[in-house]
């Protein structure tokens, strides 16, 4: 696409920003820091993936993805505000997620070992798991809130943290999946997914891009699954205090 | 010797206001195993204290123990084993009604004591069940008696019971007060037992408790208790007409 193609696209964030105008939103001013930063986050991120492309730095991919995982976990550990040290329970669980599904796809040469496989199929895998380590944080919140009764119940017949909370976080693991899972049976018929497009329109077979959108879908399943119950069985702890009583969390902002 | 349970200057402030004491000052000592009707107008922190000694909610300060050991000092899941409460609005976990009875059991890997379920359960007025059945088809009455029945189980040293009787018929509550009453006769199981019922607290109680002006205004026999009160508070309290009234449940 060409740099006055690009900028015809400008258009449709003027149509946008007559809406507002026009229907008093008052939306100009978000829309016009969106247009500017997603333009440059975007440009940075083109120049630095080319860069790294073309020097294949093990290091440089390394931090590449320490990087993704840190704004990952501190992102969604906003979802577990009050929860003692929850960002680096996250981090742990989207790195072992990361390094489980590399460490697959590398292996059995599903991917080739190099930067142009391996940062775009992390940086959907780590995203993913931060929205299901948010979407887990939440319903425990939720849930803990509305299970009161009958955690305190199993507490006072002597239950360990585990045993109290089990049906709980049990709950709050299906309840993060189920996005993720519901997203794969309709794959396809509702909407085409990002990468798909993006592949088709920059010339590729699209059988061949359906099969890179296959292994996406298998792999956010199981990287859903993994997040969601290694940050679950790491975290648990955090919804009782010391001395073994719940330990309510407000939902802030 | 060492008192079966006691209670020193325990203080709990109240929820949302943190200069004033919901209750202050309560203390108390339970020398041999005994049945304790802890009673008082509402709003006096009677559930709160029971929370507080099964470890539920923490005292802002002073100091409880079970056999001179303090709770500080116990592994808390011991301490509730030992010191159990059953709550006034009782939880149903999911699942089956004998899945709720085998809790206790399943918990601590202990075997599962289906005699004494098969003996109590008609006792209770509860052998009509179908066990199979999911407990949260229960009346409020049965999911009571199934969840003091699941306390019972763990067969502990102290029963903390938060009005348990509110929500039952005449005969239902008759049947629980006589239970109670052989279990602890045979088990030796000392009960605080919160009540609103003052026929209830003179039948089953030996000691009475009484709450009042953010305090344990009165402990003392029953006997004494109801004959000659010692506070106006309690006087006031004994003759009142509504002598089984209901409070609002606690919420949890």
């Amino acid at each position: 696409m060409s740099i006055l193609a690009l900028s015809f696209t400008l258009l449709f964030v003027m149509i946008t920003m007559l809406v507002s105008v026009w229907q008093k939103l008052g939306l100009e001013r978000d829309i016009a820091v969106g247009t500017v930063r997603s333009a440059v986050q975007l440009l940075l991120v083109g120049y630095v993936l080319q860069f790294i492309f073309n020097t294949s730095n093990p290091i440089l991919i390394a931090l590449i993805l320490v990087l993704m995982i840190t704004i990952a976990s501190f992102n969604a550990g906003k979802r577990g505000a009050g929860l003692k040290g929850i960002v680096w329970k996250i981090a742990i669980a989207i790195t072992s997620t990361e390094l489980m599904m590399m460490g697959l796809l590398l292996g059995f040469r599903i991917i080739e070992a190099t930067p142009q496989y391996i940062i775009p199929i992390s940086g959907m895998t780590i995203g993913n798991a931060m929205v299901v380590s948010g979407l887990f944080l939440n319903q425990m919140r939720r849930e803990v809130s509305a299970s009161r009764g009958e955690i305190e119940t199993l507490l006072s017949l002597g239950a360990t943290a585990r045993q109290a909370i089990q049906e709980v976080m049990k709950r709050s693991v299906k309840s993060s999946m189920i996005p993720t899972i519901d997203g794969m049976k309709t794959v396809g018929l509702v909407q085409l997914p990002g990468m798909m497009t993006g592949m088709i329109v920059a010339g590729a077979n699209p059988i061949e891009a359906v099969r890179y959108q296959i292994l996406i879908v298998f792999a956010f399943t199981s990287s859903a699954a993994i997040t969601s119950i290694i940050l679950s069985l790491i975290s648990y702890r955090l919804w009782f205090t010391k001395d073994l009583r719940i330990r309510l969390i407000e939902e802030k902002g | 010797m060492k008192p079966v349970f006691h209670m020193q200057q325990l203080r709990k402030k109240h929820e949302g206001k943190e200069n004033q004491a919901l209750f202050a000052n309560v203390t108390a000592e339970i020398a041999d195993p005994t049945v304790i009707a802890l009673l008082g107008v509402s709003g006096q922190g009677k559930s709160t204290l029971l929370r507080i000694l099964a470890s539920l909610e923490h005292a802002d300060e002073g100091d409880i123990g079970l056999h001179n050991i303090s709770q500080r000092e116990m592994d808390p899941r011991l301490w509730r084993m030992k010191v159990c409460y059953v709550a006034q609005q009782s939880v149903m976990l999911t699942g089956s009604i004998e899945h709720n009875l085998k809790t206790v059991s399943l918990l601590h890997r202990i075997p599962y004591e289906d005699k004494l379920v098969n003996h109590l359960l008609p006792r209770l007025g509860l052998d009509h069940l179908d066990l199979s059945k999911s407990a949260l088809e229960l009346s409020g009455g049965e999911k009571q008696r199934i969840s003091l029945l699941r306390a019972l189980l763990l067969h502990p040293e102290v029963l903390l019971l938060d009005e348990i009787t509110a929500s039952l018929d005449r005969s239902s509550k008759q049947m629980v007060e006589q239970v109670l009453q052989e279990w602890h006769q045979q088990e030796g199981t000392t009960m605080i037992w919160v009540t609103h019922d003052i026929e209830q607290a003179k039948q089953i109680s030996q000691t009475v408790w009484f709450m009042g002006e953010g305090t344990l205004l009165e402990n003392c026999s029953t006997e004494a208790f109801f004959e000659q009160p010692a506070t106006e508070l309690a006087r006031n309290y004994v003759q009142a007409p509504s002598v089984s009234y209901k409070e609002d449940p606690c919420p949890f």
